[in-house]
């Protein structure tokens, strides 16, 4: 007996052929990881920043205009300078990672590196 | 024959159907009033309502802990930390058995580094506090503090002299000048009180980062290992990307909070032996599964040598820890290196 007629090798070949479809597109989905900054005020999201744009400037958020944040030519940012009395916010120094964050509580600010596809070679959270 | 086939078709949809099938949404959020920090937490969940219903009860079980431990802070109908100090050399203070049990772990903890993770050091880090708070509010005045007013601060800075009744529920500080600081200790050991009492509740994939203090209960998605970036001090890339899993991940470093001074860096983290801060490294992580003992030993290794510091990390069971050297090298316990997934 013969295990399988051509029509069934053909109905085979399809499925396959969809499965092979449906993997590359999701592949390419996790692939987009551009990164993101946002900018959080008391956590609500006020400014969203991308990274890959190859400009350089300096720019505030109009819930904290006395806080600086600076993103550079490379897709890294920071907080550049704060009124804030500890300085612990830009002491943090620069971001590029996703899962980075720096803040800047007494002015109540979150920067933090966001990818938004899924990134599974990215770090969940940063410390240190 | 075409009833297989008809089978084998059925199969392979719906394996592609599952594969294809909505999985469980990663969520973030972040707090900005607990523990002088910023805290962030990541996890899964079928929802962002099913999300935010955990969040919510996480800050409202850590603002708990926040209020007890808080030295600079007082709260209604609440005898934390500072009440404790503020009562220093008058009497015993009644507190929450949460604070009691936080001193008798700070006290195990003390005598485990040889007192160098001490809560009893708050005089001397109140001086340093302030001149650093002087100095981020005006760099031209920023200054060191004399070696003799240090001293004189640390001559009530004995533990020993921190008396618990755990009976009554009491703490006393034997002598006025005395001041509990547990920044060394505190947002470790409430973050596993936490964690603990969410395992228990059955909660299985959240991941927790308070100031640099990291907890995570269960994994992530498809019950892979959370993934945790090391930032690197000295700039630049990742130092690792760690996979957490059941576990903490604690770094203690002096390049946040700090001033300079005649081009030198003086930063929070201060060596009780020398009272300035302490030189030997830029940055360190300490790897297990308890957070409490991954924050004390974070400091603790951070203010002893190398090979001091790797002592203690082999002398306990699970611990693992990394140092990173001025000169960028980064020093390994035995085992790190099987956590490291980038």
């Amino acid at each position: 007996m013969k295990f399988c007629k051509r029509t069934d090798l053909a109905v085979i070949a399809l499925i396959l052929a969809l499965a092979g479809v449906f993997y590359t597109l999701h592949s390419a989905r996790q692939k987009e990881t551009a990164a993101f900054a946002e900018i959080y005020y008391y956590n609500t999201l006020v400014e969203t920043v991308a990274l890959t744009t190859g400009e350089e400037r300096t720019f505030s958020v109009k819930e904290a205009p006395n806080v600086l944040f600076r993103l550079y030519k490379d897709g890294a940012i920071c907080f550049f300078s704060s009124d804030c009395p500890d300085k612990i916010c830009v002491n943090t120094g620069l971001l590029s990672e996703v899962g980075q964050m720096a803040a800047c509580l007494p002015n109540g600010l979150v920067l933090k590196i966001v990818s938004l596809a899924a990134d599974e070679l990215g770090a969940d959270i940063a410390i240190g | 024959m075409k009833k297989r086939m008809l089978a084998f078709a059925a199969l392979l949809l719906m394996g592609l159907l599952h594969a294809c099938e909505k999985p469980q949404q990663k969520f973030e959020t972040e707090f900005i009033d607990l523990f002088d920090t910023v805290s962030q937490v990541v996890g899964y969940a079928a929802d962002y309502k099913e999300f935010s219903k955990f969040t919510k009860k996480l800050h409202e079980a850590l603002l708990e802990y926040h209020k007890l431990y808080d030295i600079y802070n007082s709260y209604e109908e609440v005898n934390n930390l500072k009440t404790i100090n503020d009562s220093a050399g008058k009497s015993p203070v009644k507190v929450d058995k949460r604070i009691v049990e936080l001193i008798i772990f700070s006290k195990k903890i003390h005598s485990q580094t040889n007192g160098l993770v001490n809560i009893a050091l708050g005089p001397v880090l109140k001086i340093w506090h302030d001149f650093r708070t002087l100095a981020a509010e005006n760099p031209k005045e920023a200054a060191v503090p004399e070696i003799a007013l240090l001293k004189q601060a640390n001559e009530y800075t004995n533990i020993e002299d921190v008396l618990v009744d755990e009976a009554a529920s009491t703490v006393f500080l034997r002598y006025e000048g005395m001041a509990l600081d547990v920044g060394a200790i505190a947002k470790g050991y409430a973050l596993e009180r936490v964690c603990e009492a969410f395992e228990h509740a059955g909660y299985k994939s959240i991941l927790i980062n308070l100031g640099g203090n990291v907890r995570a209960i269960g994994a992530g998605q498809n019950d892979k290992p959370f993934r945790v970036g090391i930032k690197n001090p000295l700039g630049g890339k990742f130092l690792n990307i760690i996979a957490v899993r059941d576990r903490s991940l604690v770094s203690s470093g002096g390049y946040e909070r700090y001033y300079m001074f005649n081009g030198r860096r003086y930063h929070h983290i201060i060596d009780p032996n020398t009272l300035c801060p302490s030189d030997y490294f830029e940055a360190v992580s300490v790897l297990c599964r308890d957070s409490a003992l991954a924050d004390a030993l974070s400091t603790a290794i951070f203010i002893m040598d190398y090979e001091s510091g790797l002592a203690l990390i082999n002398s306990l069971e699970g611990v693992e820890a990394l140092w990173v050297l001025h000169s960028g090298e980064i020093k390994y316990s035995k085992g790190f290196k099987a956590f490291i997934v980038n």
